[in-house]
């Protein structure tokens, strides 16, 4: 038999030993350090994180005042991203990761660039001091399971669909997902603050990161804090039944009268039900489970885990992986041409041109401001013949606003678009655009649509965002609006030449710059408070020359005809 | 082996080089070199190569062989009815991809440095001359660091209530408006922006705005607010000591040559 000295030395051993006693610990140090008041994570955190979340960490730095969502309270213990279950605390790694990667759709940016990985570590044992639970954590926090993963199908999409309307998402996040629930305008968060919820078809503004398993543990933990629940207990439709049993409830309820053996059936689900609710009260309260009680509980999980699989996959399928490239650079809105009448407003001719997308940002220049935005974008498809040119715009709003009385100021506030041409296209490109703010020096010719009058665009002159005037005769614009589950869809017609000189006149081959003003009125949107985008392009596409079939064969022609002559004449000199 | 003839050495050079200019430099070595380079630089190589055959009469006429093989010989029948045919379809498919092009939109060519006036001003009043007007704070630095670090911190205080929302938290220029914004906000972490600027153009920059951008030198497009409307004189000193405190830049002092 070989000895275990007799390969290596006794010291070496006791290396070994000591070795493989501290792997452990290290491998709990790295999954939850203890709260730890570090002078580099104070440094840190005073240097790059109070401005917003205070020096206290109570969410309430010098900027916080003028951002939505607001910055953590991290006295709370609440985090919305996190990889455990409902009620627990976030991991280290949770923490860290959102400092890395940063809050899409919200001010939290990634630091990726900006803190070391130590710096980042050591923010995240400071962060921790802030809130007691931390510290009187005994046990690493349940973690959510991955492990039944339901792959991406559509029959998964098509059972995540149904639970979408059966779980109640709807209510919230609307029909098909724009976050234009009927409950959407109340909802506010733990500190009172109003919140918006997720618009489904935006996945490049989900702050926790749009793939499955995140939108996933969304579901299982729920976004702390927030009124978005984690599925378990009372919150999730039929906890403790499994699906069949789930199903057969709901038919059950459905019908009109029940036969008293039926009736004893529902009240045997609704006990199951209550026993199950009640196990997960418990666990929130931290009371110890019996192995039965237990069982009970797993079981039911496992039926929440598979549904929000299939939830997790329907809302993945609604929106694009990421936020569609904006129409800047040679991605120009190139207007499509047709030699017949254009297209009417719900015409299929439409889908078959790509959207261009132009995103939206807060008008931030000019008093009163808009820090705190809801629309994200605004996409436009456009068509032309000989004479006129047709836009379709469409844009999300999880609220349809016509009018609305504000209740502080008193302003009638309404939803609105105003797409911004210059009134003169700047010639070559160093001529000076209008200012992309409504104009200055030179000024902007304008459409203003308001959801009040849908079917109605107005033409303006503006020199500035607060000198604008409706033009004294109107050209012939035909305009088509409609708002369907959180969506506006607004469809524009116009001559491409005009009478009146303060009108844009168009022209096929020629760039005109283009800009986006927008307005919520759910959002306080009034005047300057919109949001606004600087100056894009958009072309009349010009038809593809003709001469394109007929220079090319003349061009192949020719050089056959100067290989056979080059040939000719080496074959006469050889002879 | 066959030795390769003259004529086939030069069209590997020839090609060789183009991969050479048009892959790996552009791809591997550094940016991709301008179209209009790199014909010229092919040009070049043509001439070496006319050069380089030309030179004996011998060697032109062992350049010219395959050519001539190629046109006549009997035996090169298949090899010259390839190229018969190869040649006039390149010839139809780029003639056809130059007509057919897309028109793209003209560049946004930008003066990245406007020039300044020659006086600085706070609303309408008249600070002093651009090349004499110092941060007035900036002599704490020296003579009193507690009061320096209290104009820091309040300009660190102004710089996150107004401006990160565009210029970032880490003053890179990536705040959240940041993305969307054409031109992009500046980035105060890139070298060439605070070293190469006095105080006093930074102030004047500030207080201005993208509406205070000079006639010369448009499109400026600039989505700058015009600060002097929101914030105070010395916010606006303090923000400058901000900026150059968190970065570790210091702002051109004068009599630096350019």
């Amino acid at each position: 038999m070989i000895r275990i000295q007799q390969i290596l030395p006794n010291t070496k051993i006791t290396h070994l030993i000591l070795f493989l006693a501290i792997i452990p610990v290290l491998q709990f140090a790295d999954a939850q350090n203890v709260p730890q008041a570090s002078e580099e994570g104070k440094r840190v955190y005073e240097k790059s994180c109070a401005h917003c979340h205070g020096t206290e960490g109570r969410g309430d730095g010098s900027a916080a005042e003028n951002l939505l969502p607001k910055p953590r309270d991290f006295t709370r213990g609440l985090y919305k991203i996190r990889s455990t279950e409902a009620g627990e605390l976030p991991t280290d790694q949770d923490l860290l990761d959102i400092i890395t990667k940063g809050m899409p759709g919200s001010s939290m940016p990634g630091w990726e660039t900006a803190l070391s990985a130590n710096e980042r570590r050591e923010v995240v044992a400071y962060i921790k001091t802030f809130h007691d639970g931390f510290k009187e954590q005994e046990s690493p926090p349940r973690q959510i399971s991955l492990a039944g993963k339901i792959a991406y199908s559509e029959e998964s999409v098509e059972i995540g669909k149904g639970l979408y309307t059966e779980l109640g998402c709807i209510e919230c996040h609307g029909n098909i997902g724009r976050g234009d629930g009927t409950s959407a305008p109340t909802l506010t968060d733990e500190w009172g603050f109003q919140t918006w919820p997720a618009n489904l078809a935006q996945s490049w503004n989900f702050r926790g990161g749009s793939d499955t398993e995140d939108i996933f543990k969304r579901f299982i933990g729920g976004l702390a804090g927030s009124p978005m629940p984690a599925f378990e207990g009372d919150s999730f439709l039929n906890f403790g039944l499994t699906s069949a049993e789930s199903k057969r409830l709901t038919e059950l309820e459905n019908r009109d009268e029940m036969t008293a053996a039926e009736e004893e059936e529902s009240g045997q689900y609704y006990e199951k039900m209550d026993a199950a609710v009640n196990i997960a009260l418990n666990i929130a309260e931290g009371t110890e489970l019996s192995a039965e009680e237990q069982q009970t509980y797993t079981e039911a999980m496992k039926v929440v885990y598979e549904k929000s699989w299939h939830l997790a996959n329907y809302v993945k399928s609604l929106a694009p992986e990421k936020r569609p490239e904006p129409a800047i650079g040679n991605n120009v809105l190139r207007s499509q041409y047709v030699t017949d009448a254009l297209p009417a407003k719900t015409d299929a001719a439409w889908d078959t041109l790509e959207s261009s997308h132009f995103p939206l940002v807060a008008q931030v220049i000019i008093e009163p401001r808009q820090f705190n935005p809801t629309i994200d974008s605004v996409n436009v498809k456009s068509f032309y013949n000989d004479t006129e040119v047709a836009f379709l715009f469409t844009w999300d709003d999880r609220t349809h606003t016509t009018a609305e009385e504000d209740e502080e100021t008193g302003n009638i506030l309404e939803d609105a678009l105003a797409i911004q041409f210059p009134v003169k296209i700047p010639q070559g490109p160093t001529a000076p655009k209008p200012y992309f703010l409504w104009g200055g020096r030179l000024p902007v010719y304008l459409w203003q649509w308001k959801a009040s009058a849908p079917d109605q665009v107005t033409e303006l002159t503006a020199k500035g965002i607060n000198n604008a005037e409706a033009q004294a005769v109107q050209s012939d614009i035909q305009a088509e609006g409609s708002y369907t589950n959180g969506q506006y869809t607004l469809w524009v017609k116009r001559a491409l030449k005009t009478d009146d000189k303060k009108d844009l006149q168009l022209e096929p081959g020629v760039f005109v710059p283009i800009a986006f003003s927008a307005w919520d009125g759910a959002n306080g949107d009034i005047n300057t408070k919109r949001v606004i985008s600087s100056w894009y392009a958009f072309v009349l596409e010009p038809v593809p020359s003709s001469k394109r079939f007929i220079y090319p064969p003349l061009v192949a022609l020719l050089s056959v005809g100067l290989l056979l002559g080059l040939r000719g004449f080496v074959q006469r000199r050889n002879s | 082996m066959k030795r390769l003839s003259l004529f086939t050495k030069c069209l590997i050079i020839f090609i060789g080089c183009w991969v050479f200019l048009r892959f790996i430099v552009g791809n591997v070595i550094s940016v991709p070199i301008p179209g209009s380079v790199i014909a010229m630089y092919m040009g070049l190589i043509i001439v070496a190569i006319l050069v380089h055959i030309s030179v004996e009469d011998t060697r032109f006429r062992e350049f010219l062989r395959p050519i001539h093989e190629t046109l006549v010989d009997n035996n090169r029948r298949v090899r010259r009815r390839v190229i018969a045919v190869l040649i006039p379809l390149f010839l139809l498919g780029y003639t056809y991809s130059i007509i057919a092009q897309r028109t793209n939109p003209p560049g946004n060519p930008r003066d990245a440095h406007p020039s300044p006036p020659l006086e600085i001003t706070y609303k309408d009043e008249v600070i002093g001359a651009t090349q004499e007007v110092e941060n007035p704070f900036r002599h704490y630095e020296k003579d009193d660091p507690e009061a320096f670090r209290a104009h820091v911190e309040n300009g660190k205080r102004v710089y996150y209530d107004n401006c990160f929302y565009c210029h970032g938290d880490d003053l890179d220029g990536q705040g959240h408006f940041a993305p969307h914004i054409q031109p992009l906000p500046a980035n105060f972490q890139d070298p060439g922006i605070i070293p190469n600027f006095q105080e006093s153009f930074l102030f004047w920059r500030i207080s201005k705005g993208g509406p205070g951008l000079p006639a010369a030198g448009t499109p400026w497009d600039s989505a700058m607010p015009i600060w002097e409307n929101y914030l105070t004189k010395d916010e606006i000193w303090d923000v400058i000591l901000f900026l150059s405190d968190y970065t570790g830049y210091q702002p051109r002092t004068f009599g630096e040559g350019h």
